[in-house]
């Protein structure tokens, strides 16, 4: 892969691991490799081992079976070396509540064996949080909690950062405050970042690549493009537009169904076919809006899910 | 072993307990019932009343025949010397029968602080944090030890000294002794009591580590009541004496104790096995 022209080293490098646990596999056989300085998805529904997956790579529980490589280190044997470099944000904020935010910082900047204040204060202030630094965490809202936990989680400088269900109970404002935090951080730290997650649309915007795990496999991995290019076999596009055609099922050969009131979808071959279309309908009517519906996170999950048969 | 992270968990875990009164307001009324208000009320009203001597003469019999039998000759002999049933009352009271109190109040409050422990962090959720931290599991069991152990002992010897001055400024008048300083309460205060604390923390502590609720952890640590209860008795039947001798002896046999239940820790020091028990 390339970023910023340069090409990226593996920074995760996963072989065929399995993960037993009460006589049930939780991970059968996974494989993947995580890129340095990209932002990456680990999507899948509840239960099919995202948090398991995060768990090996830290080495605070042992694979069954299969290799993993963290910054070339083995989590089984070299968990504290990986610990040390990476950040990780739980499913749930994981702090004191009789604690202020700033003593809650400060306490695991110590267990981290990196206290500085100065990181303390440049995190708080990074995050909106420099005003409430001395009101106990208790007192905070889900999504201060989570901006804490996320400060938490880079007071040591991590190269890496491991993010579990990071939008959970989070309102709208709070999602987009969080992903804009991580891909600032992702920017101007060049921390890696792994983000599990099972509401898909919320990372559309903000991951390079995506693993999509289901009952403990990976189903399918790559960027969003590659993805696009396997499954999207055709453009679904909907269209707010005043045209009324004629024909009720067909436009200059185009085939579209009435989705609403000004709203045409129209069911095309390739994108190549969006642009003639488009004129053609300008040169009748207005338009006012124009969306590939088939192209989301969401949908591809479905194709994936559909067209592959998992267990 | 990281000292600085032992100190970090131990200094964090002991201001949480002083920061909620729920926690250490009862740990101070324990104290200070048991080890200063009981000995005390029981000098005052017994020496200044004369309460037993007037109210239960039909009592004198049965009493004196226990001091006769008491196996402790050097106890027998000045229990005998005193001139009324009062003054052998209280000072068999206060020199003899407070010792199981104290062993008392240091296990509950040692209890109350170590139960919570690993369950604690497990119940506020922070126990995963900790465990995806660079930290052994040797340093966290180390710092939650000590943050138990700081402030039971210091309750403890606190209640001591207050103890120690208070009846000792009621009982001096009448007793011209200077009760509680003696190789029995100083071997006592200073080599079984920290024994005996230390292996009911780090019991406690392992207890905590395996439990899934705090609840549980209560329940398992409150047996460790069952033998002070015993000593009580004990004591109280004249059955078994606390000379300096079986003190000294108890705490090296706790000591041995303590030393094989750090072995048992270190064979919990399994990141994975915590993990795996604790978090879900």
């Amino acid at each position: 892969m390339f970023k910023g022209g340069e090409i990226l080293t593996n920074i995760i490098e996963v072989d065929s691991v399995s993960k037993e646990f009460n006589n049930t596999l939780i991970l059968k056989n996974v494989s993947f490799t995580i890129k340095e300085g990209s932002i990456n998805g680990l999507l899948g529904p509840n239960g099919a081992g995202k948090t398991t997956i995060i768990r090996l790579l830290n080495g605070v529980i042992e694979a069954t079976n299969g290799i993993m490589k963290v910054m070339s280190f083995d989590p089984r044997l070299q968990g504290n070396e990986i610990r040390e470099r990476v950040g990780m944000v739980t499913e749930s904020a994981s702090l004191y509540h009789d604690m202020t935010a700033w003593e809650n910082l400060v306490f695991f900047s110590k267990v981290y064996g990196k206290f500085d204040p100065k990181r303390i204060t440049d995190l708080l202030q990074q995050f909106d949080m420099l005003a409430f630094k001395d009101q106990l965490v208790g007192s905070f809202s889900t999504g201060m909690k989570k901006r804490i936990s996320l400060a938490k989680a880079l007071l040591h400088h991590p190269k890496l950062l491991f993010l579990d269900e990071p939008t959970n109970g989070l309102d709208p404002e709070g999602i987009n405050e969080v992903i804009h935090f991580l891909r600032k951080v992702n920017k101007e730290e060049g921390v890696t970042i792994l983000i599990c997650s099972h509401v898909l649309h919320q990372l559309e915007t903000i991951c390079d690549s995506y693993l999509f795990l289901n009952k403990g496999m990976i189903v399918e991995k790559g960027t969003k493009k590659q993805l696009e290019e396997k499954y999207l076999k055709n453009v679904n596009l909907l269209i707010e537009t005043g045209l009324k055609p004629l024909n009720t099922h067909c436009y200059k050969g185009y085939t579209y169904s009435i989705k609403g009131p000004n709203q045409l979808e129209f069911k095309l071959s390739t994108k190549e076919e969006i642009t003639p279309l488009l004129s053609h309908i300008l040169n009748e009517s207005w338009v006012h809006n124009c969306e590939i519906t088939n192209r989301s996170l969401e949908a591809l999950y479905f194709h994936i899910r559909g067209g592959k048969e998992v267990e | 072993m990281n000292k600085n992270i032992i100190l970090t968990i131990a200094v964090k875990d002991i201001k949480a307990v002083f920061s909620s009164k729920k926690v250490w307001v009862p740990m101070f009324i324990v104290a200070l019932m048991i080890c200063i208000a009981v000995p005390s009320c029981i000098a005052f009203f017994g020496l200044q009343f004369d309460l037993i001597g007037t109210s239960t003469q039909e009592i004198e019999k049965p009493i004196n025949a226990f001091i006769k039998d008491f196996p402790n000759e050097e106890m027998r002999n000045t229990l005998a010397a005193f001139p009324t049933l009062s003054y052998k009352f209280v000072y068999f009271f206060l020199t003899f029968m407070m010792i199981p109190f104290f062993l008392m109040v240091a296990i509950i409050n040692s209890m109350v602080t170590s139960s919570n422990s690993f369950v604690g962090e497990k119940e506020r959720n922070t126990l995963e944090s900790l465990l995806f931290a660079p930290i052994s599991i040797k340093d966290l069991f180390l710092g939650k030890v000590l943050a138990s152990l700081i402030p039971t002992l210091g309750i403890s010897f606190a209640a001591f000294i207050i103890c120690f001055i208070v009846v000792n400024l009621i009982t001096y008048p009448y007793f011209e002794i200077i009760l509680y300083f003696n190789s029995t309460w100083m071997i006592l205060m200073f080599w079984v009591i920290p024994i005996l604390v230390l292996f009911n923390i780090i019991l406690n502590v392992i207890i905590s580590a395996k439990v899934k609720t705090f609840q549980e952890a209560q329940q398992f640590g409150g047996l460790l009541v069952l033998p002070i209860v015993g000593i009580i008795i004990s004591q109280a039947s004249g059955m078994f004496f606390l000379s300096p001798l079986t003190l000294f002896l108890i705490g090296v046999v706790l000591l041995i104790a303590n030393l094989v239940l750090v072995k048992l820790v270190t064979k919990f020091n399994n990141r994975n096995a915590l993990f795996q028990s604790q978090i879900h």
